[in-house]
């Protein structure tokens, strides 16, 4: 019953941006409940789906839209949690942001923005098309636009906004040059598609991948692999995520939590059977997602912006997710579940970390760790959620990153046996760096002494509330759905008409992994959890995330936590050192994208293309020009403005037309015509 | 009866002077005068042509031809006189704003 109002999870929230947009400026605080209970009804329709579905069921509904293309909502295992998470966390954050931009003057207009940009989200996901999801996926980027942009009176803020949508149009270009190319591929094969199939619908996307042939698939994975790696922030395409912090920290938490970079994790994970069958396709993925892990959490090892340190680690932890999804080339769709469980455990632990980031800068108005120190004085609430997110991004024994990034890690040394062990390395080191960054946050903001005299109050509670509900999931998610969501993620594909093991010949993968992993992978698609595969792990792999963990909060300890401080950061390091300084610097990015690519490679381009323009292209066309303006010069003498030389050529002319009309009719009459 | 000749004569006669007058004079009233001679030389020829092969529809076309010129003499003469206000004077050859 409840699925018969699925649209309603897109519908209620647009409604609310429609609200928002044009009374909200009447109503108390922006219209902002408006937007909270949109939202908490896509949950509540959403939730509704998920007990009359679970486990063996799936929606879908589809009508048609205009030559091959339909509107539909596919709500398979993969679909609903993405639904389920994105609807709930959303709603929190509308909540909390109640509090936060209370007396803000744009606040309509933020809740308004906000509302579109989760019906958006929830569209892309429920999308049963590629099309479908395209349309929804580029309004994604629009809100990101105008919410990092939100103070547009900030420059720093508009130029933030710019460079999100630029960077990001990047990569959706890729991702619709891979639609074009699937589209052609599919309408290629002329398929005999019954009443109410269309060719991008993804059950008739599954059902074909085979018969596409094997280099088209892989410039098809490349292609949506562009997008995702532009809208989730991956390497190179990652430089506009830090920068998104110019918006209000609960764009950022909306943004790095639920309902953006998410989405191009979510892409790679709906077409994860096009990236299995593409050759190399997953590799692809999983060396873009193990590089940026480790890349981004160096960078979150020196950032001084509380914000900016939070969004290095959103990078980094998207790329242990791709890493996740790119390491399926050994385990098969299990990854789709392995790399969905971190994503959705992330979006609770950073949705939180950030809300608290957000609370600690509404009472000390400053961003800068250094400015910080002593907040857990004052803000205990705040202290102890955000010790309960960190310690879940740290992957501490029995939250939530626990059990969702070491699985990651396990199925990375899966792959690593089978096939190549730097991303199972850069992973590791990946997550020791992320219990380092994180705990040098949390150690610099709440403990020591105050470094700066800041403001000393806690949050309201319409922000608390938030935070604590969100702290509940950020450590109790992992353990309390553990088995059940990889059972429920890994029949995902099982309701449709497609084969791992055909699929994995002709990506290559059988022959590499050499023993009978075709099985392997089927037995995996048909939700016999990996248990027995962990068995033949060593067990010191199974350990090894608690003790990264663990030392490397150590370790942060060490360096940050007046308790046990033993070593200055300047001892190891000083600030003239090469190698803090290019992590300060971000390696140099700057310099190189803006600085070198953009300034001198780009400019130079558009320079000399400039002058194409003016000499070639404006050239002739001036010379035309002016030469119609030579000759007219000359016509127009005629207009000799004395009434008289008119008249004279008027009778001219009749006398002409006379004669001439007299030599036709005489013409006529002799029969010469 | 006069034969339908002398009237043919009489209207390309007066034709003629109209257009001659049209062409050379710099006068605005002449330039008027020779439209009007120009209308009822073709006026002659209509009710002329009437006349000689009875049939009245000729004559009525000279009556809608008169009331036309009429109209036509009223607007030309406003044109005329503000052109006087604006210029100081009819004669069109000074009267060459819309020149190159």
């Amino acid at each position: 019953m409840y699925a018969d109002y699925a649209y309603l999870i897109v519908a209620l929230p647009v409604l609310a941006f429609l609200l928002c947009l044009f009374i909200g400026g009447h109503l108390p605080r922006g219209g902002g409940f408006i937007t909270v209970l949109a939202t908490l009804g896509a949950f509540i329709v959403s939730y509704g789906i998920f007990s009359e579905t679970y486990p063996h069921e799936i929606v879908h509904q589809s009508m048609h839209w205009f030559a091959e293309f339909n509107v539909g909502i596919l709500i398979d295992p993969l679909a609903l949690v993405m639904l389920l998470m994105v609807s709930f966390v959303v709603t929190l954050i509308h909540i909390y942001g109640n509090g936060y931009m209370n007396g803000d003057p744009g606040a309509d207009r933020y809740f308004a923005e906000a509302a579109l940009f989760s019906a958006s989200m929830l569209g892309l996901v429920f999308a049963d098309n590629l099309l479908q999801l395209f349309i929804f996926w580029e309004l994604v980027g629009l809100c990101s636009y105008l919410l990092i942009g939100f103070w547009y009176r900030k420059p720093s803020a508009a130029a933030a906004a710019k460079k999100a949508f630029l960077t990001t149009r990047v990569g959706d270009v890729l991702f619709l040059a891979g639609i074009i190319l699937l589209y052609n591929n599919l309408a290629s094969l002329d398929l005999a598609l019954k009443p109410g199939e269309y060719l991008l619908q993804f059950p008739v996307i599954y059902a074909n991948i085979a018969a596409i042939p094997g280099d088209q698939l892989t410039l098809i994975a490349l292609g949506l692999l562009g997008g995702a790696v532009g809208k989730s922030g991956q390497f190179p395409l990652h430089v506009w995520l830090p920068d998104a912090m110019e918006g209000p920290t609960t764009v950022s938490a909306m943004i790095h939590a639920a309902t953006m970079v998410t989405a191009g994790v979510y892409l790679v994970a709906r077409m994860f059977p096009l990236f299995y069958a593409a050759p190399h396709g997953l590799t692809a993925v999983a060396a873009v997602g193990a590089f940026t892990a480790l890349f981004a959490a160096t960078m979150g090892l020196t950032a001084f912006d509380i914000k900016r340190v939070l969004a290095f680690s959103t990078v980094s932890q998207l790329g242990f997710m791709m890493a996740g999804l790119g390491v399926g080339a050994a385990v098969g769709a299990m990854a789709v579940g392995v790399s969905m469980f971190h994503l959705i455990g992330h979006s609770f632990f950073k949705a939180l970390l950030f809300l608290c980031a957000g609370s600690v800068i509404h009472a000390v108005n400053t961003n800068d760790l250094r400015e910080m120190g002593g907040v857990g004085k004052y803000m205990k609430w705040t202290m102890f959620t955000m010790l309960i997110g960190s310690l879940s991004l740290a992957g501490f024994p029995m939250f939530t990153g626990f059990f969702t990034k070491d699985e990651i890690i396990l199925i990375a040394y899966e792959y690593g046996t089978m096939i190549n062990f730097l991303p199972y390395i850069f992973l590791v080191v990946a997550a020791i760096l992320t219990a380092i960054y994180t705990f040098r946050m949390w150690f610099s903001v709440f403990t020591g002494k105050e470094r700066s005299n800041y403001g000393k109050h806690e949050s309201p509670w319409v922000m608390l509330g938030p935070l604590v509900i969100l702290a509940v999931f950020a450590a109790g998610f992992g353990v309390a759905t553990q088995s059940e969501f990889y059972e429920y993620l890994d029949s995902n594909f099982e309701h449709y008409d497609l084969d791992f093991a055909e699929l994995g010949i002709i990506g290559g993968h059988v022959l590499e992994e050499g023993h009978g992993a075709a099985e392997e992978d089927h037995a995996a698609a048909e939700g016999e959890h990996a248990g027995e595969e962990e068995h033949h792990l060593p067990w010191y792999i199974h350990y090894l995330p608690i003790v990264i963990a663990i030392g490397g909060i150590l370790i942060a300890g060490l360096f940050y936590w007046d308790k046990i401080k033993k070593f200055d950061p300047s001892q190891v390091t000083g600030d003239k050192d090469p190698l803090r300084q290019t992590l300060l610097k971000g390696y140099y990015q700057h310099e190189i994208l803006t600085g070198w690519f953009a300034e001198t490679l780009v400019y130079g381009t558009a320079l000399i293309c400039n002058m194409i323009d003016i000499k070639l292209v404006d050239g002739w066309l001036n010379w035309l020009s002016s030469w119609v303006m030579g000759f007219a010069g000359h016509v127009r003498k005629v207009q000799t403005g004395i009434v008289q030389n008119y008249v004279t050529a008027l009778v001219l002319g009749v006398v002409v037309l006379v004669v001439v009309i007299a030599l036709a009719m005489k013409a006529m009459e002799v029969g010469l015509v | 009866m006069i034969p339908l000749e002398l009237y043919i004569l009489l209207a390309s006669a007066m034709f003629t002077i109209g257009l001659y007058g049209l062409v050379t004079q710099k006068n605005g009233i002449k330039l008027m005068m020779c439209i009007e001679l120009l209308l009822n030389s073709a006026n002659i020829n209509l009710v002329a042509f009437s006349a000689s092969q009875p049939n009245v529809n000729g004559q009525v076309f000279a009556l809608f031809s008169i009331a036309l010129a009429a109209a036509e003499a009223g607007v030309g003469f406003a044109i005329l006189i503000a052109l006087y206000r604006l210029y100081g004077t009819i004669d069109l050859d000074n009267i060459n704003a819309m020149r190159w």
